[in-house]
């Protein structure tokens, strides 16, 4: 479960230009859902997952996985925590190009010390599901759009992270690829009980979704 | 883990090909050029070192006190024979020959010079330093009152092989006595003061002309393996003047310093143009990928890694260079040995001093592992400064640059 407590972030705080990016955010996520934060562009979407996922910080409140409070969190802890609870998909699919599919989506589970054979047991089962298990041995440079954040998708699913952050996934993909992946990651959601939060404006992702969180000037709405 | 880690570095070090074999080449080529320059070096010195070591002074010499300072035929060593025989049962001591020289008068018909007069034996001084090598002209033999000559000494007195030439000294008891000598062989050494000076007669008459006894010579010349040897000889012959080469021939050891210096400030051209070259690769290759590495961060890879992946693929493309390099270097050094520079057209003045026409490269092994310490050295310190602009990469900037 993640809880947010009275959450405030500011952009370029105590200048001219100062945004108040969040504002008193309390809000309770709980595992296993399927939900997508949803408003107009720069109302806060992005800011506030990467509050969540750890990648940036907040400069006021409280956000605690399961109890545990990681906004007072050091670089490095927040790093393995990154490393061991969060997945992550982006818009623009952020793939190892030197490495091949199979070893994109072993990465996360090879840097938090897996086996080789319990790596490609799991590669093998998301590559299934994903209908990427012909594509193991290509390049990402040698995919379609759509291939490579199915590559992506299955990267961060095959750590079993308690949550995973999608950030516009389906920005770069056409419709019919679109609908693919939702299909596949609710999918997943409902096989492997991960709780995905997305960031987006896509229609088709609100479609999807179990829950809309809206939001507006960096407030819940 | 680090499986994934070497493997994600050797793929970025060659991912970028013709960059990287950029790198590589300019790494060879320097490193190869720089060997063989060293090689060179040290065989202009080593050549000119063994061929004084060969000709005059040995590794080790033996003198009668003051001798080097008077230069006068009173000063010898008595009991010659019996320090040769204990000197060859040493340890270390590969051989010892016996030398009596004085310094007199050299005259043909038309010219004269001063002249060193060198009783020698030449089967010793075979298996001491391989006398014969330094044949220039005729053949080496004592018969019908045959004497060798150095080279610029012929030229001085006008003597070809065959002429004829008269040296003249005081013996032992202060008489001026005369030798008459034919030239048999002409001789070129490289040791600047034999070449100008030496004239070489069998040991036996020397003794004869000066009037000094068999057993008694002017010089013991030692060769040997063992660095300590010198100390070991000033110890058991400490009333006799015991030098080692070094310090019989200053101007070597200048010259060995020199080469040094030589050496260490090409070295240290080379190795900070491979510094550059390699700061300049990796910085861009870094800077090309600085996306991915926000990204990776971004996910969960701690900063240890990415700057073991970084050191590793400096590492890699440097030690490519550096086998190139070393193979390069190996085939330059093979044919400057083998076949060495010819510079006939400076002879002389190389000649003049001490050096061969044709100089011939050595090949050390300390050539390649001080390379190999320098560029994988340099390798990791040009890192230093990307590694730096990695660490402050923010992710979420990364990120949001992308979108």
């Amino acid at each position: 479960m993640i809880k947010l407590q009275n959450v405030n972030k500011y952009f370029y705080k105590d200048e001219p230009r100062e945004v108040h990016a969040l504002r008193d955010i309390n809000l309770t996520i709980e595992d296993g859902e399927f939900s997508l934060f949803s408003g107009p562009s720069g109302c806060g979407k992005t800011t506030l997952l990467n509050a969540i996922g750890a990648l940036d910080s907040v400069d006021s409140g409280q956000i605690f996985l399961d109890d545990r409070e990681i906004t007072t969190l050091g670089e490095e802890e927040r790093t393995s925590l990154r490393l061991k609870e969060m997945g992550f998909i982006f818009q623009a699919y952020n793939l190892v190009p030197v490495l091949s599919v199979e070893e994109n989506i072993g990465f996360i589970m090879k840097l938090q010390g897996f086996s080789d054979a319990q790596i490609k047991k799991r590669v093998l089962e998301l590559a299934s599901i994903l209908e990427i298990d012909k594509l193991l041995r290509s390049l990402p440079n040698s995919l379609s759009g759509g291939q490579q954040q199915r590559v992506a998708v299955a990267r961060a699913v095959a750590g079993k992270p308690k949550i995973i952050l999608a950030d516009e996934p389906t920005a770069n993909l056409d419709s019919m690829n679109s609908k693919k992946l939702m299909d596949m990651m609710k999918e997943l959601n409902e096989k492997e009980g991960i709780s995905i939060l997305f960031a987006s404006h896509d229609e088709l992702i609100r479609d999807s979704v179990k829950r809309v969180i809206k939001m507006n000037d960096g407030a819940l709405v | 883990m680090y499986s994934l880690i070497i493997k994600m570095a050797w793929k970025n070090s060659f991912s970028r090909l013709s960059r990287t074999l950029l790198l590589i080449t300019m790494i060879a080529v320097s490193m190869s050029m720089m060997i063989g320059m060293q090689g060179l070096y040290d065989g202009m010195a080593n050549n000119m070192l063994d061929k004084n070591k060969r000709s005059a002074s040995g590794d080790i010499s033996i003198f009668a006190t003051e001798y080097r300072v008077e230069q006068d035929i009173k000063y010898r060593i008595k009991n010659a024979h019996a320090i040769k025989e204990d000197l060859e049962s040493l340890a270390g001591v590969k051989a010892v020959v016996l030398r009596l020289k004085a310094d007199g008068l050299a005259a043909t018909a038309r010219k004269s010079s001063f002249a060193s007069l060198h009783g020698i034996d030449l089967d010793s001084e075979e298996k001491f330093g391989k006398f014969s090598e330094f044949l220039k002209e005729g053949a080496i033999n004592f018969d019908n009152r045959g004497a060798l000559i150095g080279l610029e000494l012929a030229k001085t007195l006008k003597l070809r092989i065959g002429s004829k030439l008269i040296f003249s000294t005081q013996d032992v008891n202060g008489d001026i006595n005369s030798l008459s000598l034919r030239i048999n062989a002409i001789l070129q050494t490289t040791n600047i003061s034999l070449d100008s000076n030496a004239i070489f007669i069998d040991r036996k008459k020397v003794h004869k002309f000066l009037g000094v006894k068999d057993g008694e010579v002017t010089q013991i010349a030692i060769m040997g393996e063992d660095e300590m040897l010198a100390n070991t000889l000033k110890d058991k012959y400490a009333e006799y003047d015991v030098k080692s080469f070094l310090e019989l021939q200053p101007m070597m050891k200048m010259m060995q310093d020199m080469m040094f210096i030589f050496n260490s400030v090409t070295f240290l051209i080379v190795m900070s143009v491979v510094f550059v070259g390699i700061l300049g690769v990796m910085y861009v290759s870094i800077l090309d990928r600085i996306r991915e590495f926000g990204i990776v961060l971004g996910i969960g890879m701690h900063y240890k890694y990415i700057r073991l992946q970084i050191f590793l693929e400096a590492i890699f493309v440097s030690l490519s260079g550096y086998l190139s390099g070393a193979l390069l270097g190996v085939i330059l050094l093979v044919y400057l040995r083998d076949y060495g520079i010819d510079l006939s057209a400076f002879s002389d003045a190389l000649e003049m001093w001490g050096y061969e026409s044709v100089i011939h490269g050595t090949i050390k092994l300390s050539y390649f592992t001080t390379t190999f310490a320098a560029i994988i050295t340099a390798s990791i310190l040009s890192v230093l400064i990307p590694l730096r602009k990695i660490k402050k990469i923010n992710p979420i900037e990364v990120i949001k640059a992308q979108k």
